[in-house]
Order: structure tokens, then sequence, then C-alpha cells
């Protein structure tokens, strides 16, 4: 991570490599032509992306706020958007022309692209240290 | 042995699997807790440090968007149980 000092620039650079970690499974329902799998998997995509952002505002609001009035919101956001997972998985589910398993994955695109940037830093710094100590 | 009906089998099933959706659903009170503990804690450390601020909002971003997703596998289980039987 480059740019840790600047949250707008990370939230940026997450949604840049989870776009391009997208345009494999788009690419591949396409070929295929699994249409209701590429609607799933856009729908959750979509879904994730506004709530990322969401999140954020929450968090920048959360931080001017006191200890106990911070937790408190936050503790309501969260319920609210968990309310808001289940009405996308719930739609997933119900609607005929989605994929719901391709929801969830879209839903966890961000997630996943999250744990692989982190293992692949961690990864990254321990090669560095090594060669550093070979040297 | 006890047999029963395909009615009454079906009834069971159901209702044993909407009390483990039901169940299932109680996972998501823990990232909320969680994540509310976090924010607290990071507002105090603004407070303290403002000059971190940055970094602050990012490591509670990156935290909560992962802590959040064990809440989401218990959603997805719980649908899965009430749509899948």
């Amino acid at each position: 991570m480059k740019d840790i000092n600047d949250p707008v620039k990370v939230q940026k650079e997450i949604l840049k490599k989870v776009y391009l970690f997208s345009l494999l499974p788009i690419i591949s329902s396409l070929l295929a032509g699994e249409f209701k799998v590429l609607f799933g998997f856009i729908f959750g995509l979509v879904i994730a992306t506004l709530l990322l952002r969401l999140k954020y505002n929450n968090i920048v609001r959360a931080l001017s706020m006191q200890e106990e009035s911070a937790e408190k919101f936050i503790r309501n956001r969260y319920f609210l958007e968990y309310a808001l997972y289940f009405f996308v998985l719930f739609t997933a589910a119900r609607n005929d022309n989605l994929n719901f398993l391709a929801a969830t994955v879209g839903l966890f695109m961000i997630k996943f692209v999250v744990l692989l940037w982190t293992v692949a830093d961690l990864v990254k710094d321990s090669f560095q240290n090594k060669l550093d100590q070979y040297k | 042995m006890l047999e029963f009906s395909p009615e009454v089998a079906n009834t069971v099933i159901k209702t044993a699997s909407y009390i483990a959706a039901g169940t299932a659903l109680i996972a998501g009170v823990g990232p909320g807790i969680g994540m509310g503990f976090a924010a607290g804690k990071a507002t105090s450390a603004v407070r303290r440090q403002p000059q971190a601020r940055g970094p602050i909002i990012t490591t509670m971003l990156l935290g909560q968007v992962i802590s959040g997703s064990t809440g989401i596998y218990s959603l997805v289980i719980a649908i899965v149980l009430i749509f899948g039987t």
C-alpha cells in the first residue's frame, strides 16, 4: 500500500484493483454466454462499491464524534448495512435473472482483493528482507 | 421404526432450516459490536494525535471491510438455508 496517509487514494486504488480482478469473471461469463452469472456478479459488485463508499463516509463522520457516540453510531450503521446486504442477497435469491452465487462473489470481491493485496505485500516485504540480508 | 409421511417430513425439514437460519444470523451481531469498539478507540486516537488521522481512517476502513465479511458469510448461509430447502 503506497499512500496510507490518504484514505481516498487507497479507496481508489482498491477499486481499481477490484475492477481489474473482476474483468476475469465478467469476460469468462460473457464468453460462456452465462448472462445470469454476469448480471448477478455486476449487481453484487456495484452494491459492494457503493457500500465501501458509504462505510468511508460513516467513518469520517464518526471521527468527529465523542468516543461513546462514535461507537453507537458505527454499530447502528453496521446493522443498517447488514440489512442492506440482506436485501441484496434476498433479491439475488428471488430474482430468476440473477445468479445468487455470482452476486455473493461480487459482494465479497472487495474483501478478497484487500486480503490478496495484504498477503502479496507481506510476501513482497519478507522476500525483500531476505534479499537485503543476503546482500 | 418411526415413519413420517412426506408432508410431515417436509415440514420438519423446513422448520429445522428456518431455526438454523435464525441461529446463523446471530453471527452477524459480533462484527457490529467489534466495529463499534474499534471506531470508539479510533476516535480517541485521532483526538490524541490529529496528524495521524489519514492512516487511522485507512486502517479502520480496511479493518471494517474485512471484519464485516464474517457477518455476511452467516447471512449467505441463512439465505441458502431459507431458499435452498
